[in-house]
């Protein structure tokens, strides 16, 4: 694959990885940051691209990897999305020389971002859902995002994370339940 | 299709910012910073019983012996930690020559996992001298195995990069890599999650592998811990 048909690519599927990642990691910055190491690493690959791959599968796998080691390192310090990013909160990059901070030791700030277009009533409704989807456990939550951000079928998703059509399905199944019973129990006590 | 379904594919609909294909195509464009050019700068001393001395600059390895066979090794895996191929080190070390509070200082920092930090209170805390830090820091400074014994995953309690043998700029290249470089690796032929480095990992083509976050989310796919190098005690 030559630089150009890289390029063109990039730019083709750049919206659908940053709304997996976005989706994933709760805010801009991040997920912008996923996006382009995800598509570096790609790049730096492209020779040993082969075309029995579908091009979807390998970038989508790309930036589920690159996203799915970021959530490991946030479990390692203690938090996952949190709540001032579930509108899209802004942070500073990661790690950037610029602003002299510590690679995975960042402050949070809140502000709104990357969400185009939300009405005001849904905040609500979408705050718990960021919640209750922080319940879901990491390998299903990627299902679920890969899935309803791009609609993408059971075989592609086993392709994308390497497992069977049926711990596909079982994983979705057992995401949207514990998504379900999440959201059921924030409606009652109304905690976290 | 229920109203989950709905409320899912909502809740997902995301637009993406302006400029995101133009900040990504500069991206592409950028070099990527070639941190394993660097191993010609580091120099390895060893003795019989490992890897006595990491140096940084000029100079040439020094080892005779057994001690080569280390500083080969060493250098190897050193070679590959820069290179984002490898999380962990294997080749032994040879403290003998460090007091009794510095070896305990650097058998704690040797116990930070890759790609995390802690601060140099909090090391000392661990080592049951809570008062301790600046002495923690004198001990890191000197230490003798910088890269190997991670001491630049030692950080100032304010997120400032604190002294580094090597230079502050090398630190920062360091942590970077290791924010970027995943630690755990599946194989999707074998089913076996690996740590970065591992020689079954490293057979690993392209296409057939998947990052995944713990063994136990590895496992709730299908996937085991691999028996070598076994991953369970390197991401608990």
């Amino acid at each position: 694959m030559d630089e150009r048909t890289f390029e063109r690519l990039a730019e083709e599927y750049a919206r659908r990885l940053y709304a997996v990642a976005y989706r994933l990691l709760g805010n801009r910055a991040d997920a912008e940051d996923a996006v382009q190491r995800a598509l570096m690493k790609c790049f730096a690959a492209r020779a040993s691209y082969s075309p029995r791959w579908a091009v979807s599968t390998w970038l989508y796998r790309a930036v589920a990897n690159v996203c799915i080691d970021e959530l490991r390192r946030r479990k390692v310090r203690g938090h996952e999305v949190s709540l001032d990013d579930a509108e899209g909160g802004e942070r500073p990059r990661a790690g950037s020389r610029e602003s002299g901070t510590v690679p995975g030791v960042r402050a949070t700030r809140g502000g709104v971002g990357g969400v185009a277009s939300t009405p005001p009533t849904s905040i609500g409704r979408r705050v718990d859902l960021t919640r209750a989807l922080s319940r879901v456990p990491r390998e299903a939550r990627m299902l679920l995002a890969l899935h309803y951000v791009n609609g993408l079928g059971y075989r592609e998703l086993a392709a994308i994370r390497g497992i069977t059509v049926n711990t596909v399905k079982s994983q979705l199944a057992r995401g949207k339940t514990i998504l379900r019973q999440a959201l059921e129990a924030g409606g009652h006590d109304g905690s976290d | 299709m229920d109203r989950t379904d709905d409320m899912l594919r909502d809740f997902f609909a995301v637009t993406a910012p302006a400029g995101l294909g133009d900040r990504l195509r500069a991206a592409l464009r950028e070099e990527p910073a070639a941190l394993e050019a660097l191993i010609d700068r580091f120099h390895v001393e060893a003795s019989e019983r490992g890897v006595a001395r990491l140096s940084y600059g000029r100079g040439r390895d020094v080892a005779a012996g057994r001690g080569r066979r280390h500083a080969e090794q060493a250098r190897h895996e050193l070679a590959e930690y820069l290179a984002g191929r490898r999380t962990f080190f294997t080749v032994p070390v040879d403290l003998a020559g460090v007091g009794e509070f510095q070896g305990r200082v650097l058998a704690e920092a040797d116990r930070i996992p890759f790609g995390q930090v802690t601060s140099y209170a909090a090391l000392a805390r661990r080592i049951g001298h809570p008062r301790a830090a600046r002495a923690v820091g004198n001990a890191l400074g000197a230490n003798p195995v910088p890269v190997i014994v991670p001491c630049h995953r030692v950080i100032r309690g304010d997120g400032s990069w604190g002294h580094y043998a090597f230079g502050g700029a090398l630190k920062t290249r360091l942590l970077e890599l290791e924010r970027t470089t995943p630690l755990l690796i599946g194989c999707t032929s074998t089913r076996i999650v690996c740590r970065r480095g591992c020689a079954h990992e490293q057979r690993i083509g392209e296409h057939g592998r998947v990052v995944f976050a713990s063994v136990a989310d590895a496992a709730s796919v299908g996937y085991r811990a691999c028996k070598a190098c076994k991953p369970r005690d390197a991401a608990a």
